[in-house]
């Protein structure tokens, strides 16, 4: 093979080599960035919406004190009513979205006790408001049927948060695993590539220049015409054994001149 | 031994003198001494023909 093909089949393999390497970064790059998106819009996310469905259970429980404490005025009674339905409902809703939402059973399994204890609650609401309609607003009656029944739910809600806290720490300590393993495969791969890439090339190099010292060698004696002894062994199929099979040219000429002259 | 070949070195210094031999061994990368010693093979021999046309095209 012809040193110029050598070079240039080396050289495009480098070529190819750090193209591949970059398009491989830039896929993995992405990977790790879709990586991380999913965790975000995941569990992250969706810790974040188990602290606003808590937060919402705080203010349902707020607005059940306000109807005790402010209803006893009918426009009142019928607006703090209203709003603490509207909490409760919404409550239900966030909290049903969130177990279909998440896919960690521990979490999910937290979410349904709370809404199997907080429907519990809803009737206790029920039976208190009624009591508290009926009965003259008297809201010490009504306040001892739900007193203290909401802290069962609120744990509850505290432990699904705490949870999927958790399930988003070790997603993302998974994740950085998962994309550290991949670059050191991927650079194992490149590295060991490149290696080889290496070692022809230098192997390539060193042949290249060992014959072109073989060469300069036979120019040397020839440009003093020491001809004596002279052997011209390079051999190849490229620009160096051309030039030394020419040069066995030049050296049989000399020879024969001088066995010309010597007759 | 090369009995045919040297007489193609031969007849190529009596056609075109010392020059010409010296030219027929640069391009077949041969001395005469060594086309005396070679074996007057097919390919030897064309190695030469083929050289001696070419000097004579050149001349």
């Amino acid at each position: 093979m012809r040193i110029s093909t050598k070079l240039i089949t080396i050289t495009l393999g480098s070529a190819v080599l750090v193209t591949g390497l970059v398009t491989s970064l830039v896929v993995e790059l992405q990977q790790v960035a879709t990586g991380y998106a999913h965790i975000l819009q995941g569990p992250v996310e969706q810790a974040a919406e188990a602290r606003r469905v808590q937060a919402n259970f705080l203010v349902q429980v707020q607005d059940w004190k306000d109807i005790l404490l402010r209803g006893q005025n009918p426009v009142d009674l019928a607006t703090y009513t209203a709003l603490f339905r509207a909490q409760q409902a919404k409550v239900k809703a966030d909290t049903l979205a969130l177990a279909d939402a998440t896919d960690d059973a521990a979490t999910r399994q937290l979410l349904k006790d709370f809404l199997v204890e907080d429907d519990a609650l809803g009737a206790k609401y029920d039976a208190a408001y009624a009591l508290y309609v009926t009965h003259d607003f008297d809201y010490k009656a009504a306040d001892a049927i739900v007193r203290g029944m909401d802290r069962g739910p609120s744990r509850l809600l505290e432990n699904a948060v705490a949870e999927l806290n958790a399930h988003a720490v070790s997603s993302a300590a998974a994740q950085k695993v998962r994309a550290i393993r991949q670059l050191a495969i991927l650079l194992a791969i490149v590295g060991g590539l490149f290696l080889i890439d290496s070692v022809v090339y230098c192997s390539v190099l060193f042949g290249v220049l060992k014959r072109l010292g073989q060469l300069k060698a036979v120019s040397d004696r020839l440009a003093v015409a020491d001809i004596e002894g002279l052997s011209i062994d390079i051999s190849g199929h490229d620009e160096i054994g051309a030039i030394g099979d020419s040069l066995k040219g030049v050296e049989a000429a000399l020879h024969e001149l001088l066995a010309v002259h010597a007759h | 031994m090369g009995i045919l070949l040297m007489k193609r070195y031969e007849d190529i210094g009596h056609e075109m003198g010392a020059v010409g031999r010296m030219k027929l061994a640069m391009l077949t990368k041969m001395t005469s001494g060594t086309a005396e010693k070679a074996e007057d093979s097919v390919s030897n021999l064309k190695l030469v023909d083929d050289a001696i046309l070419q000097l004579r095209k050149a001349v």
